[in-house]
């Protein structure tokens, strides 16, 4: 049986760690109810299915530091050559989770193209990525969970995860959820000011 | 898209000695920058190819280039100071990214962008400038639509644009067009008009 959204999100946010975590689409305001961390960045109000290569960047950019994206199965087909560019980059700490739920969430739930058929493990696998997991019910992420967010990457893991009724995703002030509040510009330059002091108090 | 974009031979570019490829990449370094991300076109090769070799800088081939905007973004994000290196058709094809990423999350981000099809458009046979725009002259065979389109579509995107075609240029154009970036905390676009050496 496929993992609702909250089967997915609590164990990630008892695990991330000190991990930069990037959210989209039909997760950003889910993952706000388990998480509130500096490190949290929702590419929302952004570009369409550029998820992924922001998260690459920012890898790159955070060599000591893990970086997990929880990209949506359409966001990763809408920029799928980023498996690639991630494994040509060489970065070894970034962790894609597709969020496999077969459809364009916020619009509605209409399918994605090859819904059903498409296997991002077997993709990312065969582009070259270290490790990859497809993920089936809650038990098995449960148990694989540290696996996947444990050693050397890039990792992708794909999780069937039940489809909801998350709408369209603004930032305003009055958003419950407080990444949601700030513009893109002022969460951007939050982060880089949070990893910049950071950095400095590891020297 | 690494494209076959020449539209003059290598030495037969109207005026002087083509730039250095050598002297743009260590402007870049002595600016800050820390990684160039894009795709090669003909006239960036050379660019391309003195970047891998350097030390100071990282080179990151992307295989479209809207992912080379996000990719940067993310790399300011975490402290560095990417560049962007793209061809002008895929400076096109990278619209949504360019505005949601860079320009949205206001990342100071130097693009270099080949310009190809400039040469032919500013020929006096094409008898043409960027402000022609109708259905016959994108269509006609003897002018790059993509080089009609790319001012424009600049001006369009709230970008700001420089031209560069010496090494004077690399000189002063490119740290005017960082600064600027800086300055305004916005993508700045620095327009290659001819290859490098």
């Amino acid at each position: 049986m496929m993992l609702t959204k909250d089967e997915l999100l609590a164990p990630l946010a008892r695990l991330r760690e000190d991990r930069i975590v990037v959210t989209t689409m039909s997760v950003v305001r889910p993952w706000a109810r388990h998480s509130q961390s500096d490190l949290d960045f929702a590419s929302a109000d952004s570009a369409m299915g550029h998820a992924a290569d922001l998260a690459l960047g920012l890898a790159l950019a955070q060599p000591e530091r893990g970086v997990v994206c929880l990209n949506g199965d359409g966001s990763m087909l809408m920029c799928l050559g980023t498996l690639a560019t991630i494994v040509e980059s060489g970065a070894t700490n970034l962790t894609v989770l597709i969020v496999d739920n077969g459809t364009y969430e916020i619009t509605g739930n209409q399918p994605i193209a090859a819904r059903g058929s498409i296997d991002f493990a077997t993709l990312a696998g065969a582009v070259g990525f270290r490790r990859t997991y497809a993920i089936e019910t809650a038990d098995q992420y449960e148990k694989q969970l540290p696996e996947v967010l444990a050693g050397v990457g890039p990792v992708l893991a794909s999780v069937r995860v039940e489809s909801g009724i998350e709408g369209p995703i603004s930032r305003s002030p009055s958003e419950p959820s407080p990444y949601l509040r700030i513009s893109l510009s002022e969460s951007a330059r939050r982060l880089r000011e949070i990893l910049r002091s950071q950095s400095a108090e590891r020297l | 898209m690494a494209n076959d974009s020449r539209d003059h031979a290598p030495g037969q570019y109207p005026g002087s000695v083509a730039p250095s490829a050598v002297r743009l990449v260590e402007r870049l370094v002595a600016l800050g920058i820390t990684h160039a991300v894009g795709i090669p076109d003909n006239d960036t090769a050379e660019v391309f190819d003195r970047v891998r070799a350097h030390p100071m800088i990282r080179l990151l081939t992307v295989t479209r280039e809207g992912e080379a905007f996000a990719i940067a973004a993310g790399l300011w994000i975490g402290g560095q100071q990417p560049v962007v290196v793209v061809q002008n058709t895929g400076l096109l094809e990278s619209g949504d990214s360019l505005r949601g990423t860079a320009g949205r999350m206001g990342v100071p981000l130097l693009c270099l962008v080949g310009y190809r099809g400039y040469a032919k458009m500013v020929a006096p046979r094409a008898g043409t400038t960027s402000g022609a725009l109708d259905a016959e002259m994108l269509t006609r065979p003897d002018v790059d639509s993509v080089a009609l389109l790319t001012e424009p579509t600049l001006t369009a995107w709230g970008v700001p644009y420089w031209h560069h075609v010496s090494d004077n240029d690399t000189d002063t154009v490119i740290p005017s067009a960082f600064e600027t970036a800086s300055r305004q905390s916005q993508p700045t676009a620095v327009l290659l008009t001819r290859g490098f050496t």
